[in-house]
């Protein structure tokens, strides 16, 4: 058995930041945009946890658990939005919401 | 008073201005002639004041703005600004005054009246921001003289106007900004001041990268060729007093801002780009006296001759020499007068017929006798002929120049034939000849309040070409000045050999003959 | 003495103000008559100046004021009476004063009236500050002074297209020749240090050959252009739509001889470069018989003048080139007494004959016109050189100048040339005055001028009689003070007589041919088919060269100039560069599509790229180009997708 090492855990990192990234630019429902946004910040979680730990410096767990705090109101706030939207358009596909268009 | 006579003058228009918005629009035109009279009166107190013997800045005025970075509210004048702050002031009134009927004449007035700020401040800024900021400042009522009160494509050219020159200005900044970088690296302190950066000695190629950065922002202005091509429009669709005051002051920025900055702060480089700005101006000279010559509308034929004479001012100022830098400043003065009347007189007659275009005239002098006559005086002004004010302004130019290149000036001399083809030309295709337009039959001659503007000018284009002294003589002095200063900091031995020191030719041989 | 100088200056300007607050005015005799007495008096003040001249008085030199002066150009307007400068004054005032008069009987029904005096006296002042003025600069004034109110009169009749091109043409072309006076000024200036002409002059004695020769072939290029000197002469011909007074005032005795003028004055330049001088005969005697060529055939009567007028100055010319200044000048006062009043003659006829031109539709005038007839008869015989009228005494010293100066080919060419003046002289004389009256078949009534008129000409008449024998004595002694003092005899006494007589007999035999030949005059179709017949009515097609060759590339130039270079070249590579921030937001602003997936695609693109180049650039530039690459690659990707 190898040892978990620093790396792996910054690969793991970089393998979820990647499939939130991903599903940020594919996806079109909205709800499944928030779900990519968490993976996204929890993927930075990681990185920020593993280092913390690696340096051992608690600042990057406390900054986790900043992230932690503000992906949850983000939530609150932009689930909050998206019902109000449902309600209003019946509709939460992103390609609809184009009134801000150049 | 005369402690802040600078200041007065600057802010005077512009805080009537401001009164004017409460002003009723029947008083306003004398509202506003009442104001340039007297901001008239003041720029003629200043002359008078003026001490014409005295070298460097006088009237001198400071007070910190920014003091972290040297930037301070600095003003002062020599003879260069002097003349051209009162010919500003003096253009501005009798525009004020001719004014025709237009609409929204409030607006019109509040806009020539902070115009009229700008001006002033330009001329008599020592600090770079100050002078910049008016400079800037300039542009806008300019914009809105041109996009509220021109023609059909008044839009396209106000804006043309303005983006162009604000493009050139910007690389200007730059250069100041780091003019006054230098400048604290040098010294340990920084200063935006004109007079401190006259002292700072620039190695070579920091002043030809200097020298460019601004001679973008002033070409522009000027405007020389290739960048003069916003003049022709801003010209075809500003209100004639629009035309008459870029033309006569507005340009004058440009040329004066090259005597201002680029000479002195620059002189080895003012020597490198010498011949190639020489070249310059001869296109200028020739290539835009064709082009006037090829015109069809007379608006167009007094634009393209402004960008003309500009390029003998320029190389009037690329001569190096007191004789050659004091031509072209008179002849800044000159041109200013010259050009201004007429964008007058082909306003007079744009106001009677609503078109600028010479084949509609035609045998105006069997209608218009004193109109033709007046217009006579000011195109033989333009051509430059003796005892009027341009010619000593061109004579003493292409004079100066001569001493730098034969050929070169041999070519700008053109200037006299080609000039005379296209104004002889124009003049014969709207003056003589029958009256064949059966609208141009019962043309009014020009009445008194166009006889208010023309006069004045017909008499000063006169009286300074017989008797130039009382200008030429202070322009001389700082002109000297400037002169002696460049060769004391020229570094390279081409430079000190190309700028004559004046003080030294005074004191060896009477008659000062180098060849 | 200064008193005189300043109202012998001032005077026709006076006059000429005066006359001009008239300008608009109908006709008002005053005008007339006032710039006549102020123009009197400025002859009467020359003469003063004369006589204190010739009494041996000292040379009168003021400085009225200072005109220019900045760094060490110092330019006064400063004023000299010299025995040059009051030979011209006198010439000046004189023919002005004559003309004067004359044009208030000639202008008698013009609408212009008191314009015409004031442009008349304005000229006469312009002249004056040419001859008196002490310094190149002063001269200038007067130069363009001059060539302004030589525009102003020769479109007098604004109306005519004609007259008004012709006053354009004139004025350009002497702008022309302007320009090399200027450039001759400035390195004037810039060798001796001052352009008055004492200094300048002492100076050049210290100054290399090279730029003297310089200096002196562009003041010579200025004197060609206001003499009309080949290949600056078409203005002259074409000068004739002027009135004819004033084609007797400017375009024969005053205005037209300036360049004679500065080069006699500049005469110590002149002396140190014999090779330019050399040139200046050469061209002189070209342009006598180029011109006198062009008369021979001409069937406008004013035009032939002008070439006679044309001719004679080469002949001025030559002398002044070969270094007879103070020869040349003899011809200059000479010719403009009797040329002047040819052309009042001339005037005279075309009163008489409604402004007809063509000499073969006159004929036998000589009985409405006695006096008339007389005056012009002598003009011509002065003019022809026949002893002893003043013409004798001039021009036939200037072939003896180059036979002496053992220039045979001037001479050759000057005596052909005299033949010819004779021949064309009185070919017209014979047209006009003598054989049937053919004017009667054009409906013509020709009278004789008013009395006054008449009288106003006699002084020039008389002039043309005497001035020679009577003059010329005192004229050399006065004159050669100043200018150089050579003599010109021709030593064996034997060729002196054969040349003397053997010329008056072929002048004589001219004009004997004339007459005999034009007594009917028959219109010859042969000879109008003829090759040089066609090469000299149409003046050697240089009008036409000209205008073919110069004006019209010159105008077409301009129109690429204008519609070309500065609209589709300058303008529009001004206009590309704004519209390419233009279109680059017009093709852009559909990436802002509004779509939030697009936005955060666009988004993650860009911080990849800067990624990438974060990483490049602390790597190195190898794979600064591959981001380059890989990121131009992806965006293009993305606008493709999106960008519709």
């Amino acid at each position: 058995m190898m040892e978990i090492t620093l790396s792996h855990y910054l690969i793991l990192s970089t393998i979820l930041f990647a499939i939130g990234l991903v599903g940020v630019l594919k996806r079109t429902n909205l709800l499944m945009l928030f779900f990519a946004t968490e993976i996204l910040l929890n993927a930075v979680n990681i990185g920020f946890a593993a280092i913390s730990r690696y340096y051992g410096d608690l600042t990057g767990q406390m900054f986790a658990f900043f992230v932690i705090a503000i992906a949850a109101s983000e939530v609150a706030v932009g689930l909050g939005l998206l019902i109000i939207w449902f309600k209003r358009s019946g509709d939460i596909d992103l390609t609809s919401m184009t009134s801000m268009k150049g | 008073m005369l402690d802040n006579i600078l200041t007065i003058l600057i802010f005077f228009p512009a805080l009537a201005a401001m009164l004017g918005f409460v002003v009723e629009k029947g008083s306003i035109r004398a509202f506003g002639v009442s104001v340039a009279t007297v901001e008239f009166v003041l720029s003629l107190a200043l002359w008078y004041a003026y001490d014409p013997s005295v070298v460097g800045m006088q009237f001198m005025e400071s007070m910190p703005l920014i003091p972290a970075f040297g930037i301070n509210y600095l003003l002062g004048i020599d003879a260069i600004s002097l003349f051209i702050i009162v010919l500003a002031t003096f253009i501005t009134l009798i525009g004020i005054a001719t004014l025709g009927e237009v609409k929204n004449i409030k607006n019109m007035i509040i806009t020539l009246l902070f115009l009229e700020m700008t001006m002033i401040g330009v001329f008599s800024a020592l600090d770079a921001i100050v002078f910049y900021v008016f400079w800037e400042l300039s542009l806008v009522p300019m914009l809105y003289l041109i996009g509220a009160w021109g023609g059909p494509k008044r839009i396209y050219a106000s804006i043309k106007f303005f983006l162009y020159t604000f493009t050139g200005s910007l690389i200007m900044l730059v250069g100041m900004l780091f003019m006054a970088y230098f400048y604290y690296q040098a010294t340990g302190a920084w200063s935006f001041s004109i007079l401190e950066w006259y002292r700072l000695v620039l190695p070579e190629n920091l002043q030809l990268w200097l020298f460019v950065a601004f001679f973008m922002g002033f070409a522009i202005k000027v405007p020389m060729f290739p960048f003069h091509t916003w003049l022709p429009y801003a010209h075809g669709q500003a209100p004639t007093i629009g035309s008459v005051i870029l033309a006569a002051i507005l340009l004058k920025m440009g040329t004066y801002a090259f005597v201002r900055f680029s000479l002195p702060m620059f002189p080895d480089a003012a020597v490198f780009f010498m011949i190639p700005i020489a070249i310059i101006a001869i296109i200028m000279i020739i290539y835009t006296a064709m082009v006037a010559y090829a015109q069809e509308d007379i608006k167009q034929v007094v634009a393209y001759s402004s960008v003309s004479h500009m390029g003998v001012i320029i190389l009037g100022t690329f001569a190096l020499n007191v004789e050659g830098i004091t031509g072209s400043v008179f002849l800044m003065i000159a041109h200013g007068v010259v050009s201004g009347a007429l964008f007058f007189l082909v306003g007079v007659i744009y106001d009677r017929r609503h078109t600028k275009m010479m084949s509609e005239f035609g045998g105006l002098a069997h209608v218009m006798p004193r109109y033709a006559t007046i217009f006579g005086v000011m195109m033989m002004a333009s051509v430059g002929l003796p005892l009027t004010i341009n010619f000593i302004g061109e004579f003493l130019s292409l004079l100066g120049f001569y001493k730098q290149s034969h050929i070169l000036t041999l070519l700008a001399g053109t200037a006299i034939i080609v000039g005379a083809i296209y104004m002889l030309t124009a003049y014969k295709k709207a003056f003589f000849g029958e009256v064949t337009n059966e609208k141009n039959k019962n043309l009014p001659d020009v009445n008194k309040r166009e006889m208010f503007a023309l006069i004045p000018l017909v008499i000063i284009t006169i009286w300074l070409g017989i008797y130039p002294k009382p200008v030429l003589e202070p322009i001389n002095n700082s002109v000297e000045a400037i002169v002696s200063l460049m060769n004391e900091k020229a570094i390279t031995q081409e430079a000190k050999n190309r700028i004559p020191d004046p003080m030294a030719a005074k004191v060896s041989t009477p008659h000062g003959g180098t060849h | 003495m200064e008193f005189y100088l300043y109202l012998a200056l001032f005077s026709p300007l006076v006059g000429s103000l005066v006359a001009g607050l008239f300008g608009a005015r109908p006709k008002t005799l005053l005008t007339g008559l006032f710039t006549s007495t102020l123009l009197f008096t400025a002859l009467v003040s020359s003469t003063i100046l004369l006589v204190h001249i010739l009494d041996g008085g000292d040379i009168i030199h003021v400085e009225l004021m200072t005109w220019m002066a900045t760094g060490d150009l110092y330019i006064p307007f400063g004023f000299v009476v010299d025995q040059v400068s009051v030979v011209m004054m006198m010439v000046v005032t004189l023919v002005s004063t004559v003309v004067h008069i004359y044009s208030i009987g000639y202008m008698d029904h013009d609408k212009g009236f008191n314009r015409f005096f004031s442009y008349l006296s304005a000229f006469v002042f312009s002249m004056m500050i040419l001859v008196m003025s002490d310094n190149f600069a002063g001269l200038f004034i007067g130069w363009e002074g001059v060539g302004l109110c030589s525009w102003l009169l020769i479109g007098f009749w604004y109306h005519k297209e004609s007259a008004t091109w012709a006053a354009n043409e004139a004025f350009i072309m002497n702008r022309i020749a302007d320009l090399a006076m200027l450039i001759g000024m400035f390195l004037i200036y810039w060798t001796t240090g001052s352009l008055q002409y004492d200094i300048a002059f002492a100076e050049f004695a210290h100054v290399d050959v090279e730029t003297l020769t310089t200096i002196g072939i562009f003041l010579f290029i200025g004197a060609m252009g206001k003499s009309a000197q080949f290949p600056l002469h078409t203005w002259l011909a074409d000068a004739m739509e002027g009135p004819t007074p004033v084609s007797a005032l400017i375009h024969a005795a005053t205005m037209v001889t300036a360049g004679v003028y500065l080069v006699v004055r500049a005469n110590p330049l002149y002396d140190l470069i014999p090779d330019v001088g050399y040139f200046i005969a050469s061209l002189g005697a070209f342009v006598a018989m180029f011109a006198a060529s062009m008369a021979l055939v001409n069937r406008d009567m004013k035009r032939i003048i002008a070439y006679s007028t044309l001719s004679q100055l080469g002949y001025m010319f030559v002398a002044a080139g070969l270094g007879a200044y103070w020869v040349a000048l003899f011809h200059l006062m000479a010719h403009a007494f009797f040329k002047a009043l040819l052309f009042l003659g001339a005037g005279n006829v075309m009163h008489a004959m409604d402004d007809e031109l063509d000499p073969f539709k006159m004929g036998g005038l000589k009985k409405h016109m006695k006096w008339t007839w007389i005056m012009m008869t002598l003009a011509s015989v002065a003019l022809a050189g026949i002893y002893p009228l003043a013409g004798f005494f001039s021009k036939d010293l200037i072939l003896e100048v180059a036979f002496v100066e053992h220039h045979y080919i001037l001479y050759a060419v000057l005596l052909i040339t005299a033949m010819m003046t004779a021949f064309y002289s009185f070919r017209l004389i014979s047209l006009i005055f003598h054989g049937t009256e053919r004017h009667k078949q054009h409906g013509f009534h020709p009278h004789e001028t008013y009395t006054f008129v008449l009288i106003a000409m006699s002084p020039l008449a008389i002039l043309a009689l005497v001035a020679g024998f009577l003059f010329k004595g005192s004229y050399i002694e006065m004159v050669t003070t100043l200018l150089p003092a050579t003599e010109y005899h021709i030593h064996s006494p034997i060729v002196f007589w054969i040349m003397t007589i053997g010329t008056q007999l072929l002048v004589g035999l001219s004009i004997a041919y004339a007459y005999r030949k034009y007594e009917h005059a028959k219109i010859d179709k042969k000879i109008e088919d003829n090759f040089f017949y066609k090469l000299l009515i149409n003046q050697w097609y240089i009008p036409h060269f000209y205008e073919e060759y110069i004006t019209k590339p010159y105008r077409e130039l301009s129109m690429i100039a204008w519609k070309q270079v500065d609209l589709k070249i300058v303008d529009a590579s001004v206009d590309g560069i704004a519209n390419i921030f233009y279109k680059t937001g017009e093709a852009t602003h559909n990436m802002q599509d509004g779509n939030l997936s697009t936005m955060l695609r666009w988004m993650v693109a860009g911080t990849a790229v800067l990624l990438i180049l974060a990483v490049a650039f602390t790597t190195g530039y190898l794979m600064l180009l591959l981001a380059f690459i890989v990121g131009y690659l992806y965006v293009n990707r993305l606008r493709r997708e999106y960008v519709r």
